[in-house]
This record gives C-alpha cells, sequence and structure tokens, in this order.
C-alpha cells in the first residue's frame, strides 16, 4: 500500500521507468535516423512527381507496389488463420478509411510543400495523443506537458501566420476550374469558401489529417489483433485499398489526358518512394518499437525528420522535376516555390522542441493530498480527489441543465435575456463590419464583447447565488453576488478612467471624426441598452430581496423608478449588489450612446469637434460618480460593517438584551450582513448561574430576530464557564485573564453593574 | 431619470472637489479613494470634516516613520508611471503599456501597504465590529481584481490591433521597459509589503511559477547551487516582471531586426495573460477570504478538532459550524453544539472552546438542547440540600462532604430512560466527566480518562491537568475533598426537578439552581433517571 503511493508521488528518476542506456541502442537509432531520412526524400520526391502524376494514381501504384512487396515478405495469405467474411468487411472499412487520409496526406502535400508536410503530418501517435491529452482532459501531466502543447500550437500558427509562402504566386498559379479531378477541385474549392490561401488550406488540412490518422491507428489496434498483427494487417490493407482504388484509376484514366511523358522513367523514383516511404519506414519503426520504448522511438524518430526535412528543404533543386518537364514544357520560376522562410524555421524549431518534451515519458506529478506519514516516516498521499472528479457530466447536457437554472429565477432570466439582445447586436455589428470592410464598426463591436464580459459575470454570481452551502462555503454562495457587484463597479471604475483618459488626450488634440457611420451604431446600441434599463428597472421594484444599500436619499441609484419609494419603508425592495452592478453598467453604456449622439450632432450642425471629448469627460465622470455609492456599499459588505438599515433596530435590540431576567452582561457582540437575505451575528452573554440557559438563549434569538439577524449563535456563561476555562487552559496569562473574567463576573452579580 | 442624475451629479460635484485636491488629482481612481470612501463615508457630513478626517488619518499613518519610506516609493512609482506613459503614447506601442498596468500595479500595491500600516493602528469600532483588517484583504483584493481588468482592456485593444496593426516606434521601447523593471524590482525588494506577501505565499501557484519551477528544477539537476534561488517556487512578481521585460525585449529585436510590428501586439497579449495568471490565484485566495469561507488548508484540522469534540461527553453533535478568516490569517467561526439533556452545558462549553479556541480566535458556541422544557426528572424532589454557594469549588465540597458516595453504584444500573440516543458504538469518549469507579482518586478530576484514551498526543492542545488539578484542588481539598465526582449526581435530580416545574419566579430559581448548577456539571448519574451513557461502563 505504502509501497504503491510512495512510488507514484515520488516523481524521481529512480523511482520511475528504467530507461536503457542509449549505447545499447545505438544500431535501433542508427537504423531510425538512416529510415526517417530515406522518408524524408521520399516525401520531396513524390511531391516531384505529384505535380505530374494524378493524385489517384499515384496512390494507387503506391499501395500496388507495397503490396506486392509485402505480400512477398509477409505471406499473409499462406501463413496464420483464416479470415473470415466479416473480417474481410472490417477490412474493407479499414482499406476505405486508409485510402481517405493518405489522399488527404497527399493532397496536402500538393498545396504546401514537402517540408511543411513533413513538420505537420509525420507526428507519432504518442504525441499527438498527448497533445490532445492536454488539450481536451485536465490531467494532462503536469506543466512540462502544458508547454508542449503550447509550442507545438505556437508552431502551427507560425506556419499559417509568419510564414509568408509566395502567397501570391500560387494564387495567381491556380485560376479555378484547371484542376485534374472532381476530388481535387472539390477540396480546392472547399478551401477557396474558408478564404484563404491554399497553403494555409493545407496546413489545416493537414492538422486535421493528422488528428484523423491518429484516430484511426487507435481505433485499428483491435482489427491487428483480430487478424493476427500489425504487419499482416498492413499488407492486407495495401492490398484492399489498390483494389478499392483500381475501379477509380480505370475510370480516371481515359477521362484525363496524362501529363506524363514516358512512365518509365518514372520506374525508379516510385520504387524509391514505395521502399523507403512505406516498407522501410514500417518495418524500421516496428522493430524501434519493440527494442526501445515507443516514446524514445517517437523522440528520435521526429527530430531526424525533421532536420533532414529542413536540410534536403535547403538543398533539394528539383533535379527530378526539371529533368520531366524539361521534356515537355520549358522549366519556370519552379524552384522559388515553398522555399524556406523564418516562419517555418521558427516553427521547425517549435516542432522538435514539442515532440520531444510531448513524447518524453510522463512523470507522475499526480497531486495527492498529504495525509500524513507511515510509521517509517514516508509520507502517505491521498489521491481520492482527482478520481472524483472525471465523473463530470457531458457538456450538452451541463448547458442544458445550467439554461434551466437560469431561466428558474428572475434576475437571471433578466440578464440571460438581455445578454442574448447584447450579443446579437455585437453580432449583427461585427458580421456588417466584415462585410462593409469598415473598421470602426468591427472595433465598436469588440467594445461591446468586452462590455458583455460584465454582464456574463453578473450572469454566473446571479446563478451562483442558489447553489447549495459547502463545506467551504459553509454560509452558502449568497454573498458571490455581492463581490460580482464590487467587481462590476470596479470594471466601471477602470471604464471611466480610460474614458477620462482618452478624451483628455483628445481634448488636447482633438482628431478628425468620420460621423457617417456613427449615428445608426448609436442610436441601435442606445435602443438595446434602452430595452436593458427598462427590463433591469423593472426587476428592481420585483427584487423583493432586502437591499444592501439603506439610506436611499444619500446613495442614488441614478434612476427614478419607483423602488426608492418603498424602499425607506421595509427595508426591501431594492435589488442586489449583483444586479445594481449590472444595471449600472447598463447605464453607463446607454450614456455612452447618448453622449456619442450628442456629439455627432453638434458636430454635424457647427464642426465642433471639440465636443467630442468634453460629452466623453462629461460621461466619465458621471459614471465615475454613479458607481461610487455601489462600490461603498459592497465595501462596506464586505468589511463586515453592521448592516446600517439595521443599526437602530440592533441596539435597542442589545439593550433588551441587557434587561433581560438574569443577564448580566454582554460582549464580543459581531453583527454583519453575510448576503441580500441573510444577516449573521454572533453575541456572548454572561448570565447568573442560576437561569436556565436555553431559554436566555431562547429569548435572545426571538429578539435579534426581530432587529432582522436571522442567523444567530450565541454563547451562554456562566460563572463556572470561567472556572473551567482557566482550568483547562495552560498558559499563565490565560489563567490570569480567566480569573480577571470571573472576578470581574462576581463582582457584578453582587449587584453593581458596571455596563 | 436625466434630472435626477444631473442633480446627483451637481451635489456630488461640490463635494468632491476638496477630496480632489488632495488624492483625487494626483491617483486616478486608487483603491485607498474608493475604500476610504467606503469607510469614512465623506458625504454625509460636511465637506470640511471629511477632508479633516482624512488628513487625520493620515497623519496618523504619517507618523510611522516606516510609512515615510513607502511615500517616498509611491511619489517615485508614480513619476515612473507618468514617464512610462508618456513613452507608451509617443511609441504606439501595445508590449509597453502593458507592463506600465504592472507598475501602476506596484503603485496600487504600495497603497495596500499604507493601509495596513492604518489597520494596524486602528481598534475596532462599533460598527465595524472585527475591526479593520478585512481592509487588507479588500485592498487586496481590490488592486489584483483592477489590474486584471487592466489586462484585459489590453486583450481587447489587441484583438483591435490584429486587424490594423499601426507602426510601432521602437526609440523609447527598450529604455522604457528597463525603467520600469528597475523601478518595480526597487519597489518590490525594498519595500515589505506584508499583505502581499501573504498572499503571494499563501496563494495557489500561478501557471507562469508553475512553469518557471518545472524549468528550473530540470536546471537545479545540472546546477544545484541554483536551488536556493528558484527551486521551492519564485516570487510571482518578480517572475512576471522579469518575464515581461524579457518578452518586450524580444519584441524590440525582432522589430528592429526584421520590422515585425505584429509581434508587439503578441507580446502584450503574453503580457497580459501572464498577468492574469499571477493576479488570479491571489485574486481567487483574498475573494474567498472575503466570501467568508472556510480556508481549505484549515480544513483538515479542523474536522480534526471537531471529531475531538464530537467525542466529548455529553456531545450529540456540531452542527452550522462557520468558519471562516477575518483578516489574513486570524480564524473566526461559530457553531452549534447539541449536547444530551442531562449534560452540563457549561462544562462542555468551556471543553469545546478550549478545544477550538487555539485554531478559531474569535469563537462563539452555542449549546443547544432539545427539549429542555420537559422535566428531565419523573419525580420531583423537593430539595433539602442546602443553597449552596455559588462558586463550583463549593459546590464540589458542599456535595461531595454531604452525599455518601455509596448512591452512585445502583444508579448506573437502572434501566434507562432516555431522552436521547446513547453513542453506543462511538469509540470510548476521550475523558468521561463521571465514570464510576473511576474517580475514586480525589484531585486529578477527568484526568485519568483523559490520559488513557486520548489518541491525539501531539496536536498542541495540551490539556492542562495538573494546572486543572491545581485550581479546582483549591477547593477539593476542603473538608470533604477526596471523595468522588459523582456522587453530585444527585444534585442534578433536585435541579432539574425544580425546572420541570417551572416556577418563573427568580427566587425560586435562584435556590434550585444555585444549589443544582455546579452538580449539574458532572451530573449525570441521579438515582431516578440514570442515562444510558454508562452502559459501555457497566462490568
Amino acid at each position: 500500500m505504502e509501497d504503491k503511493y510512495s512510488s507514484n508521488v515520488l516523481s524521481g528518476g529512480k523511482l520511475g521507468m528504467v530507461e536503457v542506456p542509449d549505447s545499447r541502442l545505438t544500431r535501433y537509432i542508427v537504423l531510425l535516423v538512416i529510415s526517417k531520412v530515406l522518408k524524408a526524400l521520399g516525401i520531396f520526391e513524390s511531391y516531384d512527381i505529384l505535380k505530374v502524376v494524378h493524385i489517384v494514381q499515384f496512390i494507387f501504384i503506391l499501395k500496388l507496389g507495397s503490396a506486392v512487396i509485402l505480400l512477398f515478405f509477409q505471406k499473409p495469405f499462406s501463413s496464420g488463420k483464416v479470415i473470415s467474411k466479416r473480417q474481410w468487411i472490417k477490412l474493407l472499412k479499414h482499406a476505405v478509411f486508409s485510402c481517405v487520409i493518405s489522399l488527404l496526406g497527399f493532397f496536402g502535400l500538393t498545396l504546401c510543400g514537402p517540408l511543411r508536410t513533413l513538420l505537420l503530418f509525420e507526428h507519432s501517435d504518442v504525441v499527438v495523443i498527448a497533445l490532445l491529452g492536454v488539450l481536451f482532459t485536465n490531467s494532462g501531466g503536469g506543466p512540462s506537458k502544458t508547454r508542449g502543447a503550447a509550442f507545438f500550437i505556437i508552431a502551427v500558427i507560425c506556419l499559417l501566420l509568419f510564414d509568408n509562402d509566395d502567397l501570391m504566386a500560387k494564387m495567381a498559379e491556380h485560376p479555378e476550374g484547371h484542376h485534374d479531378s472532381a476530388l481535387t477541385h472539390f477540396l480546392y474549392t472547399a478551401i477557396a469558401f474558408l478564404g484563404v490561401a491554399d497553403h494555409k488550406g493545407g496546413v489545416v488540412l493537414l492538422v486535421a489529417s493528422l488528428c484523423l490518422k491518429v484516430g484511426f491507428h487507435t481505433a485499428s489496434r483491435k482489427l491487428s489483433v483480430e487478424i493476427g498483427g500489425a504487419k499482416r494487417l498492413y499488407a492486407l490493407d495495401n492490398l484492399v485499398s489498390a483494389m478499392v482504388l483500381l475501379p477509380w484509376v480505370i475510370v480516371l484514366s481515359p477521362t484525363t489526358e496524362s501529363k506524363v511523358e514516358s512512365w518509365s522513367s518514372l520506374v525508379l523514383p516510385f520504387g524509391m518512394i514505395i521502399f523507403s516511404v512505406m516498407i522501410l519506414e514500417f518495418y524500421v519503426e516496428a522493430i524501434c518499437c519493440a527494442k526501445m520504448e515507443t516514446p524514445r522511438c517517437a523522440r528520435y524518430g521526429a527530430i531526424a525528420l525533421f532536420l533532414s526535412a529542413l536540410l534536403l528543404a535547403n538543398f533539394w533543386t528539383h533535379p527530378l522535376t526539371d529533368q520531366l518537364r524539361s521534356i515537355g514544357k520549358p522549366p519556370q520560376q519552379v524552384s522559388t516555390e515553398h522555399v524556406l522562410s523564418g516562419g517555418v524555421l521558427v516553427s521547425a524549431i517549435f516542432f522538435i522542441m514539442s515532440s520531444s518534451i510531448l513524447s518524453s515519458p510522463s512523470k507522475k506529478g499526480q497531486k495527492g493530498t498529504l495525509v500524513g506519514y507511515s510509521p517509517e516516516g514516508t509520507p502517505l498521499y491521498n489521491f481520492m480527489g482527482d478520481a472524483l472528479q472525471h465523473t463530470s457530466q457531458s457538456l450538452p447536457r451541463f448547458i442544458k441543465d445550467s439554461l434551466k437554472q437560469i431561466l428558474e429565477e428572475y434576475d437571471s432570466r433578466q440578464i440571460f435575456y438581455f445578454l442574448c439582445l447584447n450579443l446579437a447586436f455585437t453580432f449583427v455589428e461585427l458580421f456588417y463590419g466584415v462585410w462593409t470592410n469598415s473598421l470602426g464598426l468591427i472595433s465598436d463591436g469588440f467594445h461591446m464583447l468586452f462590455d458583455c464580459s460584465a454582464l456574463v459575470l453578473g450572469l454566473f454570481a446571479a446563478l451562483m447565488t442558489r447553489w447549495k452551502a459547502t463545506r467551504i462555503f459553509s454560509y452558502g454562495y449568497g454573498r458571490v453576488e455581492i463581490l460580482s457587484g464590487f467587481i462590476n463597479g470596479l470594471f466601471l471604475m477602470v471604464i471611466a478612467f480610460f474614458v477620462f483618459m482618452e478624451s483628455v488626450t483628445r481634448l488636447l488634440d482633438p482628431p478628425n471624426i468620420n460621423t457617417d457611420m456613427l449615428t445608426p451604431v448609436s442610436v441601435g446600441g442606445l435602443l438595446v441598452n434602452l430595452v436593458g434599463i427598462c427590463a433591469f428597472s423593472h426587476a428592481h421594484s420585483h427584487g423583493g430581496k432586502s437591499c444592501s444599500s439603506q439610506d436611499h436619499g444619500h446613495s442614488h441609484h441614478g434612476h427614478g423608478h419607483g423602488g426608492h419609494g418603498h424602499s425607506h419603508g421595509s427595508g426591501g425592495g431594492g435589488m442586489n449588489a449583483n444586479m445594481r452592478g449590472v444595471f449600472l453598467h447598463v447605464l453607463a453604456d446607454t450614456l455612452g450612446s447618448v453622449g456619442v449622439i450628442i456629439s455627432t450632432i453638434l458636430i454635424r450642425q457647427f464642426g465642433w469637434l471639440i465636443a467630442d471629448p468634453i460629452c466623453s469627460l462629461f460621461i466619465a465622470t458621471l459614471i465615475f460618480l454613479s458607481v461610487i455609492p455601489l462600490l461603498k456599499d459592497a465595501c462596506e459588505v464586505l468589511l463586515l460593517r453592521t448592516p446600517p438599515e439595521h443599526e437602530k433596530d440592533l441596539n435597542s435590540a442589545l439593550e433588551k438584551i441587557e434587561k433581560i431576567e438574569g443577564v448580566l452582561s454582554y460582549r464580543d457582540p459581531h453583527f454583519w450582513r453575510h448576503s441580500a437575505n441573510m444577516i449573521a451575528g454572533t453575541i456572548h452573554l454572561q448570565i447568573m448561574s442560576d437561569v436556565v440557559e436555553q431559554r436566555i438563549i431562547q429569548q435572545v434569538t426571538a429578539i435579534l430576530k426581530d432587529a432582522g439577524v436571522n442567523n444567530l449563535s450565541v454563547q451562554v456563561e456562566k460563572e463556572a464557564y470561567f472556572q473551567h476555562m482557566s482550568g483547562l487552559s495552560t498558559g499563565f496569562q490565560e489563567v490570569l485573564a480567566m480569573t480577571q473574567q470571573m472576578e470581574s463576573m462576581k463582582y457584578l452579580n453582587d449587584g453593581t453593574r458596571i455596563m | 431619470m436625466c434630472r435626477c442624475l444631473k442633480k446627483f451629479f451637481f451635489c456630488r460635484l461640490y463635494h468632491t472637489t476638496p477630496l480632489g485636491g488632495s488624492i483625487g488629482q494626483t491617483l486616478p481612481p486608487s483603491p485607498l479613494y474608493i475604500l476610504l470612501i467606503g469607510t469614512i463615508h465623506p458625504f454625509r457630513k460636511t465637506h470640511r470634516s471629511i477632508f479633516g478626517k482624512l488628513l487625520q488619518e493620515f497623519r496618523l499613518v504619517a507618523s510611522d516613520r516606516r510609512s515615510w519610506r513607502i511615500l517616498l516609493f509611491g511619489t517615485l512609482n508614480l513619476l515612473c508611471t507618468g514617464c512610462l506613459l508618456m513613452w507608451c503614447s509617443s511609441t504606439n506601442s501595445m508590449a509597453l503599456t502593458a507592463y506600465t498596468y504592472l507598475t501602476i500595479f506596484d503603485l496600487f500595491s504600495l497603497i495596500t501597504c499604507l493601509i495596513s500600516s492604518w489597520v494596524t493602528m486602528k481598534k475596532p469600532s462599533q460598527v465595524y465590529s472585527f475591526g479593520f483588517e478585512r481592509l487588507e484583504v479588500l485592498a487586496v483584493f481590490a488592486s489584483t481584481v483592477l489590474v486584471q481588468l487592466g489586462a484585459l482592456f489590453i486583450l481587447k485593444e489587441s484583438v483591435e490591433r490584429f486587424m490594423e496593426q499601426p507602426e510601432v516606434h521602437t526609440g523609447r521601447l527598450l529604455v522604457g521597459t528597463f525603467v520600469a523593471l528597475f523601478f518595480n524590482l526597487l519597489t518590490l525588494l525594498s519595500v515589505r509589503n506584508k499583505p502581499f506577501a501573504f498572499v503571494s505565499e499563501a496563494a495557489s501557484s500561478s501557471w507562469l511559477q508553475e512553469h518557471v519551477a518545472d524549468l528550473s528544477r530540470s536546471l537545479c539537476g545540472i546546477i544545484p547551487g541554483l536551488s536556493s534561488v528558484l527551486l521551492p517556487r519564485m516570487n510571482p512578481f518578480v517572475l512576471i516582471n522579469v518575464a515581461g521585460a524579457l518578452s518586450l525585449c524580444i519584441t524590440y529585436m525582432l522589430i528592429e531586426i526584421n520590422n515585425y510590428n505584429a509581434v508587439d501586439t503578441a507580446s502584450a497579449v503574453a503580457i497580459a495573460l501572464m498577468t492574469f495568471g499571477t493576479m488570479y490565484p491571489m485574486s481567487v485566495y483574498s475573494g474567498k477570504v472575503l466570501l467568508q469561507t472556510t480556508p481549505s488548508h484549515i480544513i483538515g484540522q479542523l474536522d480534526k478538532l471537531l471529531r475531538e469534540v464530537s467525542t466529548l461527553d455529553g456531545v450529540l453533535e456540531v452542527r452550522n459550524e462557520h468558519f471562516w478568516t477575518v483578516g489574513f490569517g486570524s480564524l473566526a467561526g461559530s457553531a452549534h453544539v447539541r449536547i444530551r439533556r442531562d449534560a452540563n452545558e457549561q462544562l462542555v462549553l468551556a471543553h469545546v472552546t478550549n478545544r477550538l479556541l487555539p485554531l478559531v480566535s474569535t469563537l462563539t458556541v452555542q449549546i443547544f438542547k432539545d427539549d429542555w422544557t420537559r422535566p428531565l426528572l419523573t419525580g420531583a424532589l423537593t430539595s433539602s440540600s442546602p443553597a449552596a454557594p455559588l462558586g463550583s469549588a463549593e459546590g464540589y465540597s458542599s456535595l461531595s462532604s454531604s452525599l455518601p458516595p455509596l448512591l452512585l453504584s445502583p444508579g448506573s444500573e437502572l434501566d434507562p430512560l432516555t431522552s436521547t440516543p446513547s453513542k453506543l458504538s462511538s469509540p470510548p469518549p476521550e475523558f468521561s466527566f463521571d465514570t464510576p469507579g473511576r474517580n475514586v482518586q480525589p484531585m486529578v478530576l477527568p484526568a485519568p480518562g483523559h490520559q488513557a484514551q486520548r489518541p491525539y498526543g501531539g496536536l498542541g492542545l495540551a490539556y492542562g491537568a495538573p494546572p486543572y488539578a491545581g485550581m479546582l484542588g483549591q477547593g477539593l481539598a476542603r473538608p470533604g475533598g477526596g471523595l468522588g465526582l459523582g456522587v453530585q449526581g444527585l444534585g442534578a435530580g433536585f435541579g432539574l426537578g425544580m425546572a420541570g416545574s417551572s416556577v418563573p419566579s427568580s427566587q425560586s430559581y435562584r435556590t434550585a439552581f444555585s444549589g443544582s448548577t455546579a452538580p449539574l456539571r458532572f451530573g449525570t448519574s441521579n438515582l431516578l433517571a440514570p442515562q444510558s451513557q454508562y452502559r459501555q461502563y457497566r462490568p
């Protein structure tokens, strides 16, 4: 038991997997490196061949050639058990899938060149599975894996964004409609529809097909066991896929005119490709995986492959293409395409790093809680939490549940509807901005999105408020909405600050403003926000919960709806802090729209450019001032102030408590508002020795309940308590303190009251 | 609505002007400003008094020499921030702006430091009965949240910049970076910032810290000497400052060499994300304190104590337990303890308090009994016992001397008539107040049972048996001392018998109860209605 724990936790190398030293494996490593270099060579060659040979024909030849060789080596029919009919059907499916994947892979090759294909497509399964594990599950295996995943993503992004791969030339070279087959035409149109350049489309395609490939490999593992070994499966698969492709090739060959002058000159390159890409790599990988661990195999293989690809990309001068093309057409500017660029170099470095990180065996740094020490002194850990967390529900169900919860309550429903409205407006704005290519609209859309984050916060807080109390949140989650109100207040402060700064800089140097687009957008925004204001001020009078603000004459909401009138009376009817925060946010937005409209009118009518900064200055001040009461109230609650609206009641209640028969005095009265509808309190009472404690507790509880305290703890102390405490306490000081308290109580008992 | 706003605005404007003179102008909406407004209610009184009050508090803080240093650094920081903001607009660099926000955060942390020194001088007032320690927490929370909101703003701006990348002038970029780095590190390392130091220690580590720790672990494998600097985890503020400066340097290089202006935006995003990562755990920690939650690192210890409490004799259950932190570190809490009807409330209270007090400094324990109005005894004895003096010491001596100890043993064998479920399956109590046969030794009260069966020896809750005995020994050593404690069981019968009749006159209460409370403490073995908890001790 204990051994198990400690071996899991101590991540030192001694207890983990024992790695064989490299020196014993040199043979295999060299073999692996050579096979990878050859594979890179083969891919480079096949890129050149693919320029003249149709992709389906190419794959057909590849599969057929390797099937013939493998049949010769493996003898799948003469050895092993007989394959049943059902297995043949499975094999057929398998072959179709493998055809699709190799089609996608080689199509990506034609799009983005051999180097980028090698970088993107030739990752081992271990790496990709680790990557997906980091991205989609929480227990990725420590920060190093996360780093590896981040490197991988950065590398892909580098390829996508910073790799200017003669884009314009490629784009010009591919006028639509000149493609060889329906398949490539379809893929091209799909990529063109996405609106990205060809090679970027190729990058996306390759990443997608990489994931497909890994999934396919994982799924085919079971079949390979059924058939009787991976090698036999591979041989049969090649054969079947060649047969699957055969009809297509037959249909294809008469319909498209072949660009190939002589097939005989292609025999050697094809043989080379079949040998290096299909056969040698497969066998070497199988051997190496058997002799070394898979992760190490993947690491060395990836490094060798990527480095050789980089080298080849630098020195590859398209000898074969030139030779082939020189027969038919005059040589073009071929040598300039898919050259090395800075982006590719960076991404290659990142790919190498990420694959070496991701394929390194994860040192089990599991999170355990220390529960104690064993008799021998080794630490014991508990791994309960991790296992329990994994029983999470599925995403759609979670969304459905939370939607249901949101729609249950009035507050959250209001926020949710308004959020939807706001988001809809934002997206309309964004789409229209993209459509008309207007930057102002797009940036305004992003601004709206930024504002929506406050709404999301409010919604989440309103949802959380109703969660059940837990061990950690022992009072329940009601206080969350006060905190969210506080954060929203800070948010508004920040917004006011930025608007203020911006308007000050504009005041010094008023820029020219294009007012064309402003009016419709701001009017739209105003309408949306007015709806929000109506909704939320309606919520205000409905709110029902007692208000954390008091003293409304002073803490001003900035809107004259009926809520104020009765909030004086019963102490209820106000909004909670969360809703107030959201409301103020909407109000600030409305003010912004109004300000924009006014300044637009002024600029149009009179040409006062300075109107805009002055307006925004005014708005910033207004937002700032309107948010202060909210912040003040939230601060008071968070600082555990005695609720001001109950202060008077509480004082009179305390007086009443003092007058209860048998009560000598009280100390440490703490009353504070915990959440919108909970006021908590604790108090210590000293009573005479001859009074029943429970009766006092009952009376005190009743009195304080009248004063509004609904979560109360009363500690009733008699003189005996202090005696016990002084007996129990160890330190001299404590004994002294307790005796003093006892003395004073005795003194009180004698009838002279101090307090 | 509009009119209201205007009125509101104008009346506020008047009041805020003097404030603006003091700090409002020099500082943008700073947490100090917010918080002071929160605590001092500036708008309720005339502006003179606000100003005066603020000045008074300020003088109070400034009277301490240590805060001069903070103020000095604050002004330096302000200068630096102003400079940096100017450079930001001149270089047009988003990354430098993001880095400048870290400088502004340093300003916030200095203000937090001032607040924390103010807090230590303040006593709890009547309305803020817990004291002002929470102000520290609130200041930490507000400053971390403000910086995160700034980072959010940076993210939003960067998204806009990705669409149309303006040109970045690198002239002041590197200078600004190093000035900011220098001042930040100077402030961090020379001002002792108690609240932030505590939070950065206590909060869970950010992703930045985790990655650096992971890297440095492998680095320390090569150079073991570095482990003292790098290993457990680095100071998050130093880390983010250095990392931000590093990314700005990379930005500078790439812009200079390749003219990649987009790198500036990317590094702004990176700095914003790092800011999020660094500040998020701290704001979660301080936010949890503000939400009055039980700190999760305490829970284990607390559970242990509550288990101990529930094994005390007479305790049936502990419920409604709320434990939370007032400021950084000091725990407050309340709990309701349900006890058996015949258990002594004050003794249980004392023991429960004694258990929890070392951990929970502000503690309230409510003792709770089921149907306490119902009489415990069926036949009320007409008390003939003398109205015992109040002190328990006297109570012990008088009762133990007046009652023969023989009454005990039959009592424990009578059929139980329980009102509350007994704890048969529970482990034996750590100490029992009244185990017959154990308390034959006179002086040591519950000590034998306690010492024999105490599982948690080294918890730091050393229950001082000797002093207890010593204190009460004074009483017990008097005439009748030396007789068992169980004797007092009879007294309980008297007391509760009287309670059952529930005479409202206080005089009768006094006579009846003063005689019985002392025995009630151990009064679990009365003759007429013995309780079942003795079963486990039955021979």
